[in-house]
């Protein structure tokens, strides 16, 4: 079987054989490893690798793919199919965002604006606190607020637009 | 002594006082949040009261819903945890008012040592070494810049009324002193409604050693040695050890007489914490008295064998401690993780969410004080610390090497935690030399990127997951392959 395997940031090729029972013989991005292995339990399998270590993986499905811990660090582990809408995600998260939403899982402490109001690119629109930690939201570019969707109080997820910001050049026009 | 106890507080440290009542035979009774229906510390307690709304105002320090718990629930003495209630004056005054008792110190001494000032003041006046600065604070720029000069630069301006490091600033030439004593104040009367500052000597490169504290209401007062705790972020305290690496039998005694007279000087009874300054010279500086339980409380108890919670409850119904200062030894190391819900390649955000799955390390001197439970949603409300894990060996080394196994070990998935962060702390050559001062991590691990040497391994569990159990959901859904089995999803018989 073959896969695009996207872990840590990178494409990976991955062409697996599973003919023998309980053994795996994979060529990972080029290396050959072989190992023989037993699933556990859902979300648990046993490796028995051929330099002589015995090593236990965990998995658990994510929305965007499968979280893989194993020697103590938690991997991200994705097939290609999920990378393009993935990619995108992580993009809008990463560069400069295009919207007011949170960064993470959390309560709205304050709204500063009103609809109406013009803010400057930059200025702070809301603040929201996650875990005794409190994140200021600014505005992505100057505009008119045309609404402000939530309350103080609310419990907001990434992606959930606060407050929406009509660019200036629009109002203009 | 009582035979109920309800806990004014949640997660890993109420589960961690009610694991104590039971072992007493005392019944316990957990208060909650809307947000904590589900949580460990609700699910383990006899008797659970809703307290109210997420909002800690409206729930965890809401006095009057706590009192009234307490009431409903037949429970003579209340346990504050750390945080929430743990070092409010008022409560503690409230609940000897009403006829509860408030399993800490009397009000008149967290009133005294919360104030750092007073408490500065009376541990000079006992001969317990202070960092050198002012006794009384000020609010007057060019009055402090005096001050200032007489104690020499680098100085450090702190809030009279402070902590967390708000209205903070080391100032190391006087040209930048009163820009940074004006903001200073500003910061100081923004977060704690008091401008006051005062001025001490900025110590470089310390380490944090406190010393834990017992003092009964009979006077008698014992130390159970120290916890260095040096290794921190941002102010707050992440992996924490006893025995210090860098005391000598000698300085430990005379640190822990120091720590005894503190206790003394301020009256002390119930469970305390004196922290210390140590410079590299060895000298040694009161910075506060923490007059609650230590989150850090457990490698104490590793090394002593003494349940601080048990002795807590004993000194709150007024029993004497039948402990001398030579019955406490020490035996071992003991080194405890903090794990927070926390993304450590982003900045430590903190990272709540659905926990999917737990294991748990095992074996001989490993102890893990947990709160949450597979299953169970990490709320964005609260502090974000998840379990502490504790292990204890004969030495440092094998403690060291230990804590590495246990930590690659603990398996959490659904949330992020800073596990590989620690891992690659405690195998760090500065770390096992003993080289830990409170800027160990801006000095060593300021730009950390986890190695990620089990790429290969992760990959193959993937493709074996995927072999073996036709995949997860969330790989099945991204194949765009129909399968009845798979659109089945969980239903699948």
């Amino acid at each position: 079987m073959k896969y695009t395997i996207r872990i840590a940031g990178k494409d990976i090729p991955v062409e697996a054989d599973f003919t023998e029972k309980g053994v795996v013989k994979a060529v990972i991005d080029g290396r050959t490893v072989t190992a023989r292995y037993r699933v556990v339990a859902p979300g648990g399998i046993h490796f028995e690798l051929d330099d002589g270590r015995g090593v236990n993986a965990y998995l658990a499905p994510d929305h965007e793919g499968k979280l893989v811990n194993v020697g103590g660090i938690t991997y991200l582990v994705q097939d290609a199919g999920t990378l393009a809408r993935a990619a995108v995600r992580r993009r809008g998260v990463k560069e400069l965002p295009k919207e007011v939403t949170p960064p993470m899982p959390s309560v709205v402490v304050r709204i500063m604006v009103a609809e109406g109001d013009q803010v400057e690119q930059g200025q702070a629109v809301a603040v929201v606190s996650a875990m005794k930690m409190e994140t200021t939201l600014q505005a992505p570019f100057s505009g008119r607020v045309a609404r402000v969707n939530v309350a103080e109080g609310e419990k907001v997820m990434p992606g959930q637009v606060l407050v929406d910001i009509v660019r200036e050049k629009e109002t203009a026009a | 002594m009582f035979d109920t106890i309800l806990i004014a507080n949640r997660g890993e440290i109420a589960v961690r006082i009610i694991a104590t009542c039971r072992e007493m035979g005392i019944r316990t009774v957990a208060v909650y949040s809307e947000a904590d229906r589900d949580a460990l510390h609700v699910l383990e307690a006899d008797r659970a009261v809703l307290l109210g709304p997420s909002e800690p105002s409206r729930s965890y320090l809401d006095m009057d819903r706590i009192i009234a718990a307490a009431r409903e629930s037949g429970a003579q003495a209340i346990h504050p945890g750390y945080g929430f209630l743990a070092e409010n004056a008022d409560f503690a005054e409230r609940c000897s008012r009403e006829g509860l008792v408030f399993i800490g110190p009397p009000a008149q001494v967290i009133r005294d040592l919360g104030n750092k000032t007073v408490a500065r003041r009376t541990m000079a006046a006992s001969g317990v070494p202070v960092i050198p600065g002012m006794m009384e604070p000020g609010e007057n720029p060019d009055a402090l810049k005096q001050e200032a000069e007489k104690i020499g630069f680098p100085v450090l301006i702190k809030a009279a009324a402070g902590g967390g490091g708000k209205g903070m600033r080391v100032v190391r030439s006087p040209e930048d002193f009163v820009d940074a004593c004006a903001s200073a104040s500003r910061e100081a009367a923004a977060a704690f409604g008091n401008g006051d500052v005062y001025l001490e000597k900025f110590i470089e490169k310390p380490r944090h050693v406190e010393f834990q504290i017992l003092a009964d209401s009979f006077g008698n007062v014992v130390h159970l040695l120290e916890r260095e705790c040096s290794i921190q972020r941002r102010h707050q305290k992440i992996i924490e050890e006893t025995p210090s690496p860098a005391l000598t039998p000698e300085l430990r005694r005379r640190m822990g007489a120091a720590a005894v007279a503190a206790a003394r000087a301020s009256g002390y009874v119930n469970a305390g914490t004196v922290e210390f300054l140590l410079d590299s010279q060895g000298g040694f500086y009161f910075l506060e008295v923490n007059t609650r339980l230590q989150v850090e409380h457990p490698v104490t108890e590793m090394v002593t064998g003494i349940d601080l919670v048990r002795r807590q409850i004993e000194i709150a119904s007024v029993m004497p401690l039948d402990l001398s200062q030579e019955e406490i030894i020490g035996r071992g190391h003991a080194i405890e993780c903090r794990i927070y819900a926390e993304d450590p390649l982003s900045d430590f955000l903190p990272s709540p969410g659905k926990i999917s799955f737990i294991r748990e390390p095992k074996g001989p001197g490993i102890r893990n004080d947990i709160g949450i439970y597979p299953g169970y949603t990490v709320p964005v409300e609260y502090d974000p610390i998840l379990s502490k894990l504790i292990v204890h060996a004969q030495s440092r080394p094998a403690c060291i090497s230990r804590m590495i196994r246990a930590l690659k070990d603990y398996v959490i998935l659904g949330v992020l935690t800073p596990i590989p962060f620690l891992v690659d702390i405690l195998s760090s050559e500065a770390f096992s030399a003993g080289k830990t001062s409170t800027d160990f991590i801006d000095t060593h691990f300021s730009d950390w990127m986890p190695a990620l040497k089990d790429t290969d391994l992760a990959a193959l569990a993937f493709v074996v997951d995927e072999a073996v159990n036709h995949g997860s959901q969330a790989a099945a859904v991204t194949r765009q392959e129909y399968s009845p089995w798979k659109a089945l999803g969980h239903f699948r018989p």
